[in-house]
């Protein structure tokens, strides 16, 4: 088997009890056998192959983490097969994780009250790392990203950027053949995104890490993935080239405006205002959202946004405008349209 | 073993971590000091009228008291507090992605703590037993036995710790539990009050229990270590049971317990 990661018609099931309102309900809830399943995952099968990067998105809930922890052996399947390098991860753990680097965004895997350094010292002894691969790793982390500045810091002292920039590198320590990414620029600014990406880049193409990542931000997957799985109640809706999915959420924007005196034609006039202005083929939609903005939601391969800006600008009294990518609950309703036929 | 230099490493990290908070053990041993001059007016008006109570004598007791209060404090990690909340709050899934046993893992990192406070809290106390309140220990088999008591008794305290730590995996509050084990603990292993001064019937119930070897077992030997050789040999064979029964247990438990294991967050 060459795959690295087989995964086929795997599921997962999680009983959860239903809890009831108030006082009455908590103590009715302490002799409840009223549970009903949750299916994280239902059913997905793929196959990764050495060396891909390969973008595991969907929105919350969608069952992506559920799927990561499955892959690295701290939840075992309910249904189906996994084998992560020829073994099931849940049945040995101990030893899949030799091969596995992990970094979950939302928690370190630092060591809080200690100096930097002393984390990567116990990671070496807890991964059996030898010296010489150690000094190398830390050689290319210090050349990266300044790692060595960091040495001397106290862990809770960093900036969210620099905890998480040590935590990849802690993750890619020991060479792990997969490095599994949760949400790794969760909360961070431009600029530390694009040094985590790049970080990501060079060590895909220098050692041929396998790297899974999941994420919200969709230029996260654009800048890193080559190939996307689009994950959504528990199924896979999509599992193919991120060129064709490109199209849906690449070309896409949302002009977000706030418009003087709003009532309940302004969204009508709009609309067909945009349409008579750049035909009914513009790919021009107009929504409002609940809290006083209007969405318009424009398609840049067959209308420039400047142009639709400008001619709202001029001809309607915005006070406030916004421009947003496409986020990822939209990209999974338009796949959900059939958009990737 | 070639995993000795892993846990050492961790041990290594939570001793630096303890030292940290050196402001934390000025604290400790003042509030030490305190339970000491309570206890030593406590125990000599007990003793007013009597030279012997129990089969102790006042300088017996007092040292049982004293090296008591040390003890607890060295053998008190709270370690049930933070396993739970690792539990609860998924910090554990950080853990299970590594080439860790989770049981040595925690070993490993109470045992830091342990001797970081042995060597600012215990030492500090015993020094001021021996050159303030002029306790005279007196010498016997049972000092050699100590050391050797005093590692299993950390041992057989730190499993129930982590037994309670992992019931978390079933409900997501263990306040209720950690608070009652402390009072069992406390109260039945003869950490407050030698387990002479029980009457006879609870003794006996006592000794068959793991509490006992906890504190009674290692602070006897110290307190009353004049006594034959076989008197310490069967306490040192029966903590021996415990300390191999606690393992077992606590092992086949976080067996059972990480079946039920949902990290939170989907």
């Amino acid at each position: 088997m060459t795959d690295l990661i087989h995964i086929d018609n795997l599921s997962k099931h999680f009983k959860i009890l239903n809890r009831h309102q108030g006082m009455a309900g908590a103590i009715r809830d302490l002799f409840s056998t009223d549970f009903r399943t949750v299916k994280a995952v239902d059913g997905i099968s793929f196959d990764i192959q050495p060396g891909e990067i390969v973008g595991y998105i969907g929105p919350n809930g969608a069952g992506k983490s559920t799927t990561i922890k499955m892959m690295t052996g701290i939840l075992k399947p309910t249904e189906g097969t996994i084998q992560v390098n020829g073994h099931a991860p849940y049945s040995n753990r101990i030893r899949q994780a030799q091969i596995m680097g992990v970094v979950f965004g939302q928690r370190s895997q630092l060591w809080w009250d200690l100096p930097v350094i002393e984390s990567f010292k116990i990671l070496k002894e807890i991964y059996k790392v030898d010296k010489q691969t150690f000094d190398e790793h830390m050689g290319l982390f210090s050349r990266l990203v300044g790692l060595d500045k960091l040495y001397t810091q106290q862990v809770r002292t960093l900036s969210l950027g620099q905890r998480m920039l040590c935590d990849i590198s802690a993750s890619f320590l020991h060479n792990p053949q997969v490095v599994f990414l949760d949400e790794p620029t969760i909360g961070l600014d431009i600029s530390i995104k694009a040094k985590i990406r790049s970080v990501i880049q060079e060590l895909n193409r220098t050692r041929n890490t396998t790297i899974i990542l999941t994420t919200h931000d969709l230029g996260d997957v654009e800048a890193l993935c080559h190939r996307i799985i689009i994950i959504d109640k528990g199924r896979i809706l999509y599992d193919g080239d991120i060129k064709k999915v490109n199209a849906l959420f690449g070309a896409y924007r949302t002009l977000k405006l706030q418009i003087e005196d709003f009532n309940d034609s302004t969204l009508s006039v709009l609309q067909k205002k945009l349409d008579g202005k750049f035909g009914k083929k513009g790919g021009i939609a107009v929504a409002s959202t609940e809290d006083f903005w209007t969405d318009v939601t424009i398609d840049q391969a067959r209308t420039p946004l400047s142009d639709v800006l400008n001619f709202v600008m001029s001809n309607f009294p915005v006070y406030d405008v916004r421009i947003v990518e496409i986020a990822m609950e939209n990209v999974v309703r338009k796949v959900y349209d059939g958009a990737l036929g | 073993m070639k995993h000795v230099r892993t846990y050492w490493a961790i041990l290594r990290g939570s001793m630096i971590t303890g030292l940290v908070y050196r402001f934390g053990f000025i604290f400790t041993i003042l509030g030490n000091v305190v339970y000491l001059f309570v206890a030593y007016f406590l125990w000599h008006s007990i003793y007013r009228n009597s030279t012997t109570l129990h089969g102790l004598t006042f300088n017996e007791a007092f040292i049982y008291v004293a090296l008591g209060s040390t003890v607890f404090i060295l053998l008190k990690t709270y370690a049930e507090w933070s396993i739970s909340r690792e539990i609860n709050d998924g910090k554990i899934a950080v853990y299970l992605t590594k080439p860790l046993d989770y049981q040595l893992y925690w070993l490993a990192n109470n045992l830091g703590f342990t001797v970081t406070n042995l060597v600012a809290i215990t030492v500090p106390t015993v020094l001021l037993l021996i050159f303030v309140f002029k306790v005279s220990i007196p010498l016997g088999p049972g000092l050699l036995f100590f050391p050797l008591s005093l590692v299993m008794a950390f041992l057989i305290s730190f499993n129930i710790d982590y037994a309670v730590g992992l019931a978390a995996f079933y409900t997501e509050s263990t306040w209720g539990l950690s608070m009652t084990k402390e009072i069992i603990v406390t109260v039945l292993s003869g950490a407050l009050l030698p387990l002479q001064f029980f009457p006879d019937a609870i003794q006996k119930v006592l000794l068959w229990l793991p509490f006992q070897t906890i504190y009674y077992t290692p602070l006897t030997m110290i307190a009353k270590p004049d006594q034959g050789w076989g008197v310490f040999i069967s306490m040192i064979g029966v903590q021996f049971a415990w300390t191999v029964a606690s393992f077992v247990l606590t092992r086949l438990f976080y067996v059972q317990a990480i079946k039920v294991l949902r990290v939170s967050g989907g």
